[in-house]
């Protein structure tokens, strides 16, 4: 997106645009694979069902006449779709780009061959975990390493922009130096993003064995901030070890200098999202934000896609999340750090402690402090 | 066949009217994006490949309050970007 209209998006924080910028579609609820720490499946708020192929092309109808610009489809894992190319047609038809979040192994030629005719798609993002089989597979199950790696390749071949998320848990904070040099060096990826296992879905049940004890964050930030220095910035992350160790290293910095309070600092500011973009189940139901699957605003072609996004009171409750003060917070009483704190997500803040307009305790830099981690 | 002075919106390029003062205009063929103000809505709209420059400057005159004497030149330099970026033609004359 031009740094020029980023810009108008955080000028307008506070005003809210006529219509959503982009849509994150969960377009199936059916996966090749059962990761251990998927968000998405075993919540307990989401019916988990697939609607037909027209259901979605009248909804993109829809989205086209509001203008949407981009939509990202999820799952479950989307390439399990048969109907893609239609639906991909219907997304195309009504002047939309689109973007995958995807584990690979179902992507083959005719696939590739498909969205590379279509020139409209951004990237599609595959998850790797692992230098290797036994890394990945040890949380993706068995054979689902190969698969991620062949559908890199296929994407490659087709000249399709190529996006890799690293998910950082237990079984793979060891590999972090093999996964970079896999990535950058053998693969030969421009770059890829990093975050880490939340207390989500899935990942609830099999919390113990993949959430990252307070010294694997510690050095999972470190290693991770090495590697990105060594490697000219090519590691990002919107969350977890990386985001925390850049974020918390800024907020101790301008604690121990005692600076002004960051501009967004002090309020539950953390997610700007509803205020440029919007999600839909793969049942149809339209919330928030995939992380918060259980805030049900409406149903696709039953409900105004626009009535909802100017209208309605849960998203404008969320929207107006950021005009929370933390010092409102038992949680956060007596804390240095407020007025350098953004209260971070808030799906995990609903996961964590069962409130949504309350900080996320899981990028708390003062509990981690306390529980014996360190500003790296 | 030569061109005239008639611009043509690109039809696959989407107007998205997003605040009262702010729009963006994007080609989802390239991602290109370019935003404008109210006027340059106006004149989007107008690209029909039936008015001229001047035609479409005369009628921005007369629905929009104060508008410079420079409006002209302005308007031109806006379509003349628009072109550039492939987000407008000139229409062809026919014979
Ligand atoms: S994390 Fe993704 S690939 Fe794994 S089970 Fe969940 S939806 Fe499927
Ligand atoms: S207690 Fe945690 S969440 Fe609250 S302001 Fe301090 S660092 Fe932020």
């Amino acid at each position: 997106m031009p740094e020029e209209l980023k810009d108008k998006i955080e000028s307008t924080a506070s005003k809210v645009m006529r219509t959503p910028r982009s849509l994150d579609i969960e377009i199936t609820a059916r996966c090749n694979l059962r990761c251990r720490y998927c968000y998405f499946f075993n919540n307990p708020a989401v019916e988990y069902r697939d609607l037909p192929t027209d259901e979605w092309l009248k909804f993109f109808d829809e989205l086209g006449s509001l203008g949407v610009m981009n939509v990202t489809l999820a799952g479950g894992e989307p390439f399990i779709r048969k109907d893609l190319p239609i639906l991909l047609e219907g997304i195309a038809r009504n002047r939309m780009r689109f973007s995958f979040l995807s584990n690979g192994a179902l992507i083959d030629d005719e696939i590739a061959a498909f969205i590379a005719r279509t020139g409209r798609c951004e990237h599609v993002q595959v998850s790797v975990d692992g230098s290797c089989a036994e890394v990945h597979d040890s949380c993706r199950g068995q054979g689902s390493f190969d698969g991620a790696i062949r559908g890199i390749r296929t994407l490659q071949r087709h000249r399709i922009g190529v996006a890799v998320r690293v998910t950082i848990h237990r079984s793979n904070v060891n590999d972090l130096d093999n996964i970079a040099h896999f990535l950058l060096e053998e693969l030969g990826l421009p770059n890829f993003g990093t975050n880490s296992a939340g207390y989500m879905g899935t990942c609830c049940v099999n919390a113990d064995d993949l959430l990252l004890n307070i010294e694997e964050r510690k050095e999972a930030m470190v290693t991770l901030l090495r590697l990105t220095a060594n490697n000219n910035g090519r590691i990002s992350a919107d969350a977890g070890p990386l985001a925390d160790g850049r974020m918390w290293r800024r907020m101790e910095e301008a604690r121990v200098q005692n600076e002004p309070a960051f501009h967004n600092g002090g309020r539950l500011t953390a997610c700007g999202c509803p205020s440029n973009k919007i999600s839909v189940r793969a049942d149809g139901a339209i919330v928030p934000c995939n992380m918060l699957a259980h805030v049900k605003l409406g149903r696709i072609n039953h409900d105004s896609l626009a009535e909802i996004w100017k209208n309605s009171p849960a998203l404008n409750q969320l929207r107006n999340r950021y005009t929370i003060p933390l010092t409102g917070f038992e949680f956060c009483a007596g804390c240095s750090y407020i007025p350098y704190c953004t209260g971070n997500c808030p799906g995990l803040a609903y996961t964590l402690t069962g409130m949504v307009d309350h900080p996320s305790p899981d990028a708390c830099l003062r509990r981690f402090l306390e529980e014996g981690g360190a500003v790296v | 066949m030569n061109q005239t002075d008639k611009p043509i919106a690109n039809p696959i390029v989407v107007l998205r009217e997003e605040f009262d003062d702010w729009a963006v205009l994007f080609n989802p063929d390239t991602a290109d994006a370019m935003g404008t103000n109210p006027v340059g809505v106006a004149v989007w709209k107008r690209m029909d490949g039936k008015r001229s420059l001047e035609d479409i400057a005369s009628e921005i005159r007369n629905s929009f309050e104060d508008t410079p004497d420079a409006a002209s030149k302005e308007i031109a330099d806006f379509v003349n970007t628009l072109a550039e970026n492939g987000f407008a033609g000139l229409e062809l004359e026919s014979k």
